[in-house]
């Protein structure tokens, strides 16, 4: 949701989108609003009964005509000569002439307005505590808790259900987002046949059972997260310390997530190296040094908190403080450590301290291993439902598509249902803080069944209802893992591409150099990206790799089987009449290594395969 | 040719090409990605008409010492027992085309053109307290010293957010002549070889060997052109055939026209130009000394054909090339003669194809060399010579082996700024720090930003914060140096 809090607004004036000529009400007309006319006519205020806070607030008063910018209230006030009527008021500097052009502009485009955006102060409080909402009734057959809450939000927002997915597809999906793999034909046709009510539970209960494929898999989420590499910036100098040791058998062992935090945040040497940061040789940014990463880190990760505004100084954007930000990373500190303002030193120390006093304090006089310890149990203290509903919010994006809070580090939002984030937060720790429950009870879910949106256009940023789960790209990780699975070139042993140091060809495709936390990956495919699969080197030589294996591992075999096998694999579905004779042409006749290779390229550039359904 | 290229309809193409865009990045505000707000913060409009279409960065990596090339000072040759200290200079100053700028000795073709030049001689870095050169590359490339916060844009991949390519069919941001495998401090190189917060579409077209380029744009190896045509319509053909049962119009969209953004590239004649092959021998022998050389062809080339930010490098590899931390005098030497004729040729050729003025080409480096002082006078970090001595005894002791951030120069052509001019000034004595109008790196960043029409004020919003494409806005430009 675009919510903006108005400090932003006050130092910013004009606005211009390189791109687009029709005028753009988030940059070019509500900093104007903000500028002047927000002081007595926005948020609390309504002088003279007038509010510009909501598109509607205008039209009730009929400050504006849409379609007719010239003849409206508010453009006729701004073009006012007599002082004592026009607006601004007298006291107040007149808008520039642009500024009324824009307005104008706007007005006569349609007074085109952001979703949901008003010009109240957000009375969103995000709650602390941990909360057990009341489950509505159950719809026949649909007693999972995520089902309960989602049912009866569809009802209310009076939305159809998604139709469910076929049994093939929810085996794809559900492989790819708990392990990552694609599944094995074979096991996808015994599913399908399978006529055990109970089928969809039980697999997901295999898949979270096979736990090194799981670990594997989430290793991709986890090193984002924690941003830890296998190389990376750092290293070089002994600035920066690997966790992957500790983290991959922290997934292996499915560590429960509270004991895993306080692992992070009182670490032994194994775990050290998330709270130690990146070090660079030198000196650096007062914002940036290792104490300040491991506040911004720790809020970050854990919490959905983003201290970065108010590492420099106050956020304008949020209640926290320097202060605060200091008082955390003074937990970290050796030495006394001193508060700087936008990188001047102000003289204050800061005293360690945490972000929610309410749960309890750290001893500021204790030392640094144990006032880190007292940081991990209150952190990981019961009360603490931040925790929870934070990591669970971003597994529910992993496997829906997006967040129930988003963008995922913005925990200070409203979520789209609360009563659902509560349910995944409070299941967390009614589970003991077993991870793999949380998956369990999302991926059990009929809302999870249910076919993901189908899209005309880009997806609606603004006034998000939840109406299915998304697509899904698949990230570099999976693509690899999911090439090499198809034309049988996986090397022996470990070696999944999540275990593994990036490449070109996983940069390229949006695995990101893990110097910052990253919550998120892109969900695109770029043109530049695109050029990298159509002509690359690296997915050229899989491919010709691939089609040399499959030919030899499948001697004599018939081509149609040879497309009927690469689809099964790929898209765990047969190919249509239509699509066999296009691949069959490709395929040459006799087959031959060539022909394999165009369609490996072909199928693996398709959309469809690209995505999780 | 795919369905929708039409060369005959530059305007569709782009058309179709910006929707790509638009898409992309839509999209990539699900993920709170970021949007463009602002260009200003409240002093009024700035509204900057552009003087360049086209950069063209001359990366000397490593540290290319101002007085062994653009600043000369008093020069002492070679004599054992000569006191180092003593030592400013290794090579002599020559003339120029313009009768008060002296260069290097080395530089004899440069020499020609600096009547087309503005030579900044007061850029100056930060003291970090410690020299590392990835470090300050990032620092110079992206506007911000690491680390920081959010991943920070190259400055190229900024050009191509917000001026996209010049022609739509090319890659905007091209870089050439870096391997970023295989060699020392490669994930610090990689670290700033990005798009950051921008996203991926932003990023590099990384080319490390200039005659490899046309291989980056050509069919896969072993296919020819007919085959990789066929294999994409049969592609098309397969995506139609599975219809939308499996994937919906949107995802299926913005992937397809990825994949055609590519093939319209790949099928266009606009490739060519990557294939330095192609150039007339007695051009192509006028540029080839070298990598460097050839890079300067290839970007020559690019720039013609509508890329918008293109960096050529000597590459960087610790201690070799500017690297000096000994045997300082030789290699400059070797680096003079490699980067000498390459550029005054690309200044040329621009200029004959008229392009000069709307082209904006820079020397520059991370920072200066000296024989003394490592990084500025008081500051504490490490010295890093390997040929300590006190007096000169062989000639690997003969260069400047130290990091100097007090004095850099950045030398520019075209683009709009002066000809024949000479920015800010260096003390004669060691210490050779700016004396006259330093330049920091931001406000070299907002100099160049403004001759691209882009407000060094310019602002996204990432994480809900504002990130400006000069550090905080506050970059200024050097206006004196625009004509």
């Amino acid at each position: 949701m675009k919510r903006y809090c108005p400090a932003i607004f006050a130092v910013i004036f004009f606005a211009c989108d390189a791109l687009s000529k029709e005028v753009d009400f988030h940059t070019e007309v509500a900093p104007i609003l903000m500028k002047h006319c927000y002081e007595c006519h926005g948020g609390t205020e309504a002088k003279g009964g007038f509010s510009i806070n909501t598109r509607a607030l205008w039209l009730d008063k009929k400050a504006a005509k849409p379609g007719n910018g010239k003849a409206s209230e508010v453009v006729l006030l701004m073009r006012e000569e007599d002082p004592e009527f026009a607006m601004p008021p007298k006291d107040k500097p007149r808008m520039a002439e642009a500024e009324i052009v824009t307005l104008t502009k706007w007005i006569d485009q349609g007074m085109k307005w952001d979703e949901g955006f008003t010009f109240a102060k957000s009375t969103y409080e995000p709650p602390l505590a941990p909360r057990r909402p009341e489950l509505p009734k159950a719809l026949p057959g649909r007693d999972n808790p995520v089902d309960r809450i989602i049912d009866n939000y569809m009802i209310e927002q009076k939305l159809k259900k998604q139709p469910e997915l076929e049994d093939a597809a929810f085996y794809r999906r559900a492989s790819m987002d708990l392990i990552g793999l694609l599944p094995d034909p074979a096991d996808v046709e015994r599913f399908a046949k399978d006529s055990d009510p109970n089928k969809h539970a039980a697999l997901v209960d295999k898949l979270l059972a096979n736990d090194r494929a799981y670990a594997q898999h989430w290793m991709t989420f986890f090193n984002d997260l924690l941003r830890n590499d296998y190389t990376g910036t750092g290293y070089i100098t002994g600035g920066r310390k690997s966790i992957t040791n500790w983290l991959f058998k922290s997934l292996l062992d499915n560590k429960p997530y509270d004991q895993l935090t306080r692992e992070l945040l009182a670490p032994t040497k194994e775990s050290e190296g998330f709270i130690r940061g990146i070090k660079w040789r030198g000196d650096v940014n007062a914002s940036q040094t290792t104490e300040i990463q491991f506040a911004q880190n720790v809020g970050q990760v854990f919490l959905g908190i983003n201290i970065k505004c108010a590492s420099c100084h106050d956020s304008f954007l949020d209640s926290w403080t320097l202060e605060e930000s200091y008082e955390l990373a003074a937990i970290y500190s050796d030495k006394p450590l001193e508060i700087n303002r936008c990188d001047k030193p102000t003289g204050k120390i800061a005293k360690p301290g945490w972000l929610f006093p309410e749960l309890g304090e750290v001893d500021p006089k204790a030392p640094k291993n144990e006032r880190l310890k007292q940081l991990a149990n209150l952190m990981t203290a019961e009360g603490n439902g931040r925790l929870t509903r934070t990591i669970t919010n971003r597994l529910w994006h992993r496997l829906m598509g997006r967040g129930v809070i988003h963008p995922v580090d913005a925990m200070e939002t409203r979520p789209w249902s609360e009563d659902l984030l509560d349910q995944l937060a409070i299941s967390l720790s009614d589970e003991k803080y077993n991870l793999k429950s949380v998956l369990r009870l999302i991926t059990t879910s009929h809302a999870y069944r249910s076919s993901s949106l189908k899209l005309e256009k880009e997806p609606e940023t603004d006034g998000y209802i939840y109406a299915g789960p998304l697509l899904k790209r698949m990230t570099a990780e999976q693509l690899m893992d999911a090439i090499r699975q198809v034309t049988e070139t996986q090397p022996p042993g470990d070696t999944r591409a999540s275990m593994k140091p990036s490449d070109f060809l996983q940069r390229a495709l949006g695995r990101p150099n893990r110097e910052q936390v990253v919550t998120s990956r892109p969900q695109e495919l770029t043109t530049l990206q695109a050029l990298d699969l159509a002509n690359g080197e690296a997915l050229n030589k899989m491919i010709q790799q691939g089609a040399t294996s499959l030919l030899n591992k499948h001697k004599g075999k018939d081509p149609q089987d040879m497309i009927k096998l690469v689809y099964n694999r790929a898209l765990s579905r047969d190919p249509s009449p239509a699509e066999r004779n296009i691949c069959r042409k490709m395929l040459g006749d006799p087959m031959i290594q060539q022909g394999l290779e165009d369609m490996l390229w072909s199928v693996f550039m398709l959309p469809e395969f690209q995505h999780i359904q | 040719m795919n369905d929708w290229y039409d060369e005959s309809n530059p305007s569709l193409t782009r058309r179709r090409f910006l929707q790509a865009l638009g898409a992309s990045s839509a999209a990539a505000m699900m993920t709170g990605a970021p949007q463009l707000v602002s260009a200003d913060r409240g002093e009024g409009i700035e509204e900057i008409a552009a003087r360049a279409d086209a950069v063209i960065v001359l990366w000397m990596a490593g540290g290319m010492a101002a007085p062994e090339t653009f600043d000369p000072k008093t020069y002492k040759p070679f004599e054992k027992g000569l006191p180092v200290e003593q030592i400013i200079s290794t090579f002599p100053a020559i003339d120029t085309a313009v009768d008060d700028i002296k260069i290097s000795q080395g530089l004899e073709e440069v020499a020609k053109v600096m009547d087309r030049a503005t030579l900044i001689r007061s850029a100056i870095q930060p003291d970090l307290g410690h020299i590392l050169h990835s470090r300050h590359q990032y620092h110079w490339h992206t506007g911000y010293v690491p680390p920081i916060t959010v991943a920070a844009p190259h400055l190229g991949a900024w050009m191509a957010r917000l001026l996209g390519p010049q022609d739509p069919v090319m890659p905007a941001f091209v870089n050439i002549g870096q391997r970023l495998e295989g060699v020392g401090e490669k994930e610090e190189l990689k670290a700033f070889t990005q798009p950051g917060f921008l996203g991926s579409a932003y990023g590099p077209f990384n080319v490390p060997y200039p005659e490899e380029a046309g291989r980056a744009v050509a069919t896969p190896k072993g296919m020819t052109p007919k085959r990789f045509e066929e294999r994409y319509e049969q592609y098309k053909k397969l995506i139609e055939a599975g219809g939308d049962a499996y994937i919906d119009e949107y995802h299926e969209d913005s992937m397809r026209q990825a994949v055609d953004n590519a093939h319209a590239l790949l099928g266009s004649e606009k490739r060519k130009a990557f294939d330095i092959s192609l150039e007339p021998k007695e051009s192509y022998d006028k540029y080839n000394t070298g990598r460097f050389g050839r890079g300067c062809l290839l970007a020559r080339r690019l720039v013609e054909a509508g890329s918008r930010y293109i960096e050529v490098t000597t590459e960087y590899v610790p201690f070799l090339h500017w690297d000096t931390h000994e045997k300082g005098h030789e290699t400059v030497k070797r680096l003079k003669d490699e980067i000498d004729r390459p550029i005054a040729t690309l200044i040329r050729d621009l200029e004959e194809r008229k392009m000069l003025d709307r082209t904006l080409v820079i020397i520059a480096s991370e920072f200066s060399r000296d024989m003394m002082i490592e990084g500025v006078p008081g500051s504490n970090a490490k010295d890093q010579s390997r040929a300590k001595t006190d007096v000169l005894k062989e000639m690997k002791h003969y260069g400047l082996h130290r990091h100097f951030t007090g004095g850099t120069s950045v030398v520019m052509f075209g683009g709009g700024t002066k000809k024949g001019y000479i920015y800010g000034k260096t003390a004669d004595e060691r210490p050779n720090i700016a004396i006259e109008n330093p330049l920091s790196v931001e406000d070299l960043h907002a100099t160049i930003y403004t001759a691209m029409g882009i407000s060094p004020k310019t602002m996204f919003e990432i994480e809900r914060r504002p990130f400006f494409v000069t550090k905080d806005g506050r970059g200024k430009a050097a206006m004196d140096i625009f004509a």
